[in-house]
């Protein structure tokens, strides 16, 4: 069995397509996804028992079921809510949804690690309520947003591939398209895989730069003998 | 379309037997990426630079492509390489390898948390290598994962819907099925959720049950 590679040659225009959609409906689902989720942490931090109660449902229930039931309840749930939108849109819906339950958690998480007072004591030193948004709070709420929400950015990125179940044509499904025309399914998906592997490379860098340009904590280096590393240490290089 | 709660309740009995497959499943997963898990972080620390360059690149690409792409891979490629896979065993092989290298990764992540003086000890008392992996490093090392392991699991319990894109007879094939024999999509499919969402709740209180009882006999 060796590798066909005219299945790629052939077959690249529909590959870039199902990439740039993937990209696209990534992004959109990012954007609306962060941006719900950010309501929602600063929602829950109201004082209020059945609105915290109804965010913590919405956060149980989205984060307990599996993705591809989230899409389908979108999917079929709109038309019979007597909404009829294009596939490429539920699909978009459901992601933004499914990621707003993870973003919330981590925008949360930044701002109740923030310590109480840094606003007053900006304040206190004679900031303006902006300057003390712009150069105290901001900067240590968001960096330790970054690599969390990076993560959660590549699972969006991996389970935007279950899209293709509704007849997005995003990357999986022009993989299928194209498997079911030249029936090369180890070509295939090996370009499948390969493109998502470069994406979610590409976007794990962009954010270790961001991460660097925002002064990002430098994790300590933890000193230790030789003999305990050989057991407590899987990186190829032992920390000195 | 008015919600009809009537047959939401008409689908429960044949989603909770649907249920069963992919709890089964979903143990014999958790099963093997344990194992296959812990043999890969005894492999890593080994560090013998060819094998872990190779591990390596092999976790970036799990990590960095689709589960459902790597069910597709074991379903459909598979049988080109000559290994003719029933659905059932492509798709547990696919999530296995994917989630063995998730606990490898959170194992990694705890293995530093470990005493050093333990290992010297260790060493001091003449204990083998395989010794002090398993009763030193491994015992501690299980319980202070457990709850990135729990939830882990939850994880692999929502990949086993995947499972139906490949055919596999599970909770979500089994709505689907019913949904087109009685065209109600919406109510067939909110039943499915719920069977999720219970078995991963019954899922985390496990993990909680099993953590208060490991630290009670901590004391």
């Amino acid at each position: 069995m060796g590798f066909d590679v005219s299945v790629f040659t052939t077959y690249w225009p529909l590959f870039l397509q199902g990439a740039l959609l993937t990209i696209r409906v990534c992004l959109a689902a990012f954007v609306v996804g962060f941006a719900l989720g950010t309501v929602l942490a600063l929602l829950a931090l109201v004082p209020l028992r059945p609105l915290r109660f109804l965010i913590g449902v919405y956060l149980a229930v989205l984060r307990g079921i599996p993705f591809i039931i989230i899409l389908f309840l979108v999917h079929y749930g709109l038309p019979f809510a007597g909404v009829r939108l294009p596939a490429v849109f539920t699909g978009t819906i459901a992601l933004s949804l499914f990621a707003s339950a993870y973003f919330a958690e981590i925008v949360r998480a930044a701002i109740v690690a923030l310590p109480k007072g840094q606003f007053e004591s900006a304040r206190a030193i004679g900031m303006s309520p902006g300057q003390a948004m712009r150069y105290v709070v901001a900067p240590q709420i968001l960096r330790p947003l970054v690599p969390p929400s990076t993560n959660m950015t590549l699972t969006m990125i991996k389970e935007s591939s279950v899209l293709s179940s509704i007849t997005v044509a995003e990357l999986t499904y022009q993989g299928l398209v194209v498997q079911g025309n030249t029936f090369a399914p180890f070509e295939v998906f090996a370009v499948v895989a390969g493109v998502y592997w470069i994406i979610s490379i590409a976007v794990a860098r962009a954010a270790t730069l961001l991460e660097r340009k925002a002064g990002g904590a430098q994790s300590k280096a933890v000193t230790r003998n030789s003999l305990a590393d050989s057991f407590l240490s899987l990186e190829r290089r032992p920390a000195s | 379309m008015v919600f009809q709660t009537a047959h939401l309740i008409s689908v429960m009995p044949n989603l909770s037997a649907a249920a069963l497959v992919n709890l089964r499943l979903a143990l014999i997963i958790i099963a093997i990426a344990l194992i296959l898990g812990t043999a890969l972080t005894i492999l890593r620390s080994l560090k013998i630079a060819p094998v872990n360059a190779v591990i390596d690149v092999l976790i970036s690409f799990i990590r960095g492509t689709p589960l459902l792409v790597q069910i597709f891979i074991f379903y459909y490629a598979l049988p080109n390489a000559g290994l003719d896979l029933s659905a059932e065993v492509a798709g547990v092989l696919a999530i296995s390898f994917n989630s063995a290298v998730f606990v490898s990764e959170i194992m990694r992540g705890s293995l530093p948390t470990i005493d050093p003086g333990q290992i010297e000890a260790a060493t001091a008392l003449g204990l083998r290598r395989h010794v002090i992996w398993l009763r030193v490093i491994l015992p501690q090392l299980f319980r202070r994962t457990l709850p990135v392991l729990i939830n882990e699991s939850t994880i692999v319990v929502k990949g086993t819907a995947l499972l139906s894109v490949i055919t596999v007879v599970d909770v979500l094939r089994t709505a689907q099925q019913i949904a087109s024999s009685t065209f109600r999509p919406f109510e067939t499919l909110v039943g499915a959720a719920i069977v999720f969402l219970v078995i991963n709740l019954a899922v985390s209180f496990v993990g909680m049950t099993l953590e208060a009882r490991l630290a009670a006999r901590r004391m």
